[in-house]
């Protein structure tokens, strides 16, 4: 009887192929089933949340989920003054309200939620060195309201977020579901950076409507584009929610060169009533 | 972002450091199994007839490898859609390797000749918790073979 232990050729039980061309196929194929899925999603979520009525929207958040205004009356009567005159230029629907309030913390932002309701934080407001840019702030947040922006986002939000947690469920993995996870909220973002580009052009169109001209826009671009600057991380512009300041002051001039804007006119200060309180609002805290 | 960075340093050394283990071990493996190539192991428990007399005794040989950050992560990936999960393949295939060296190892320390009814077992350690780096042993058993005269078998 014969009987050896011959050398196996290797390749058989292991794969000799080099793991960075799996790990590539691999990442590559998935993200792009993730990213195209979502994308598909998205745009359904879109297309379907602009058929709710506003009114459920404004039902939605009558429970008292949104803050309160902690600011100062007369602050958020002058921001309301605005908003009611940009309502017209803006062209929106009839059933749509508007909402101003003021919040008095030192964040640099004002954002647009559900039912119509804008929040101008203390920290923008007192960036701003113009009633023009800060029209410019309101009209971009009210044409968000206008475009059903926030419910389209939430609808979005509600559809992927589920598609996200059953991926990452499936796959068990911790870090695989931080990736897919990621992959989701990159493909959502360029929605939102879309949006922001949308609301641009609308609150541009609808401030030269009012004003006669576009003075100030791009001060307020340029603030928001220092404010870029200072954050220590400063990601690029694929994870950002908003485009970056650069581009919108280019987006500005392209739109103004293509419905001859003017960028040049009258300077309206923020009264200096205004400016007083809320300077003071910020001493208490 | 900063979940990324530290994600793609993990990744990184994962890849490059295990890789580089992976190989040297591979290196090692074939080289030892080419020294210990006339100690024959077999699959069989019946000893041949004209085996006896010879002496008999347990041998064993036993590892633990633990799964790289970047084998884990690509395996991960693979549970989504299937397939060959070839990122722990080379890893059973050599921690199999391994134990059977160590087991053949034992047995030529203690001048056997054979490793009859060889078997080996896996066993994954650290599973259950979720996000933790898994390991996998292998069990190599068998009887050590000792003949009291010349083999009559020809070692390959």
């Amino acid at each position: 009887m014969e009987y050896s232990n011959p050398e196996i050729p290797e390749g058989i039980n292991a794969s000799k192929e080099n793991p960075l061309k799996e790990f590539f196929l691999l990442l590559g194929g998935i993200g792009a089933c993730i990213a195209a899925t979502i994308i598909i999603l998205s745009l359904l979520a879109g297309r379907l949340a602009v058929y709710i009525p506003f009114s459920t929207e404004e039902e939605l958040v009558a429970g008292g989920i949104l803050p309160e205004d902690e600011g100062n009356p007369e602050v958020s009567a002058y921001l309301q003054g605005l908003v009611d005159d940009l309502r017209d230029e803006l062209e929106a629907p009839e059933d749509m309200h508007f909402t101003v309030h003021y919040l008095n913390s030192d964040t640099e932002n004002a954002y647009a939620t559900l039912g119509g309701h804008i929040y101008m934080f203390r920290g923008l407001l007192e960036l701003l060195p113009n009633e023009n840019a800060l029209l410019l702030v309101l009209a971009h947040e009210m044409a968000h309201i206008k475009h059903r922006h926030p419910i389209i986002a939430m609808g979005r939000g509600v559809v992927i977020g589920l598609l996200l947690a059953s991926i990452t469920g499936l796959s068990g993995d911790y870090f695989v579901g931080q990736v897919v996870n990621s992959t989701g909220l990159v493909t959502l973002l360029a929605f939102n950076r879309d949006q922001e580009r949308e609301a641009d052009a609308t609150a541009l169109a609808a401030v030269a409507r009012r004003n006669g001209h576009l003075a100030g826009s791009e001060d307020l671009f340029k603030i928001l584009r220092d404010l870029e600057s200072r954050d220590p991380i400063n990601p690029p512009e694929f994870l950002r929610t908003h485009p970056f300041g650069n581009h919108r002051i280019e987006n500005v001039r392209e739109l103004a060169q293509q419905n001859h804007w003017n960028l040049e006119g009258g300077i309206i200060e923020i009264p200096p009533q205004i400016q007083k309180l809320v300077a003071e609002s910020e001493l208490p805290q | 972002m900063f979940d990324l960075i530290v994600f793609l340093v993990l990744l990184l050394s994962g890849f490059v450091i295990g890789n580089l283990v992976e190989r040297n071990h591979y290196r090692s493996i074939i080289r030892r199994e080419a020294q210990l190539r006339n100690l024959l192991l077999i699959a069989s428990k019946k000893l041949p007839d004209e085996f006896m007399p010879c002496t008999t005794r347990m041998v064993a040989g036993n590892v633990v490898i633990s799964v790289d950050f970047f084998k884990k992560f690509v395996a991960g990936l693979r549970s989504l859609i299937g397939g060959r999960v070839s990122s722990y393949e080379s890893l059973i295939d050599r921690a199999r390797r391994e134990a059977l060296l160590r087991m053949r190892e034992e047995a030529q320390k203690a001048g056997a000749q054979y490793v009859f009814n060889v078997k080996t077992e896996t066993t994954s350690l650290y599973k259950g918790k979720r996000g933790a780096i898994g390991s996998v042993e292998v069990l190599a058993y068998g009887t050590a073979v000792t003949l009291a005269n010349q083999p009559s078998m020809k070692a390959g």
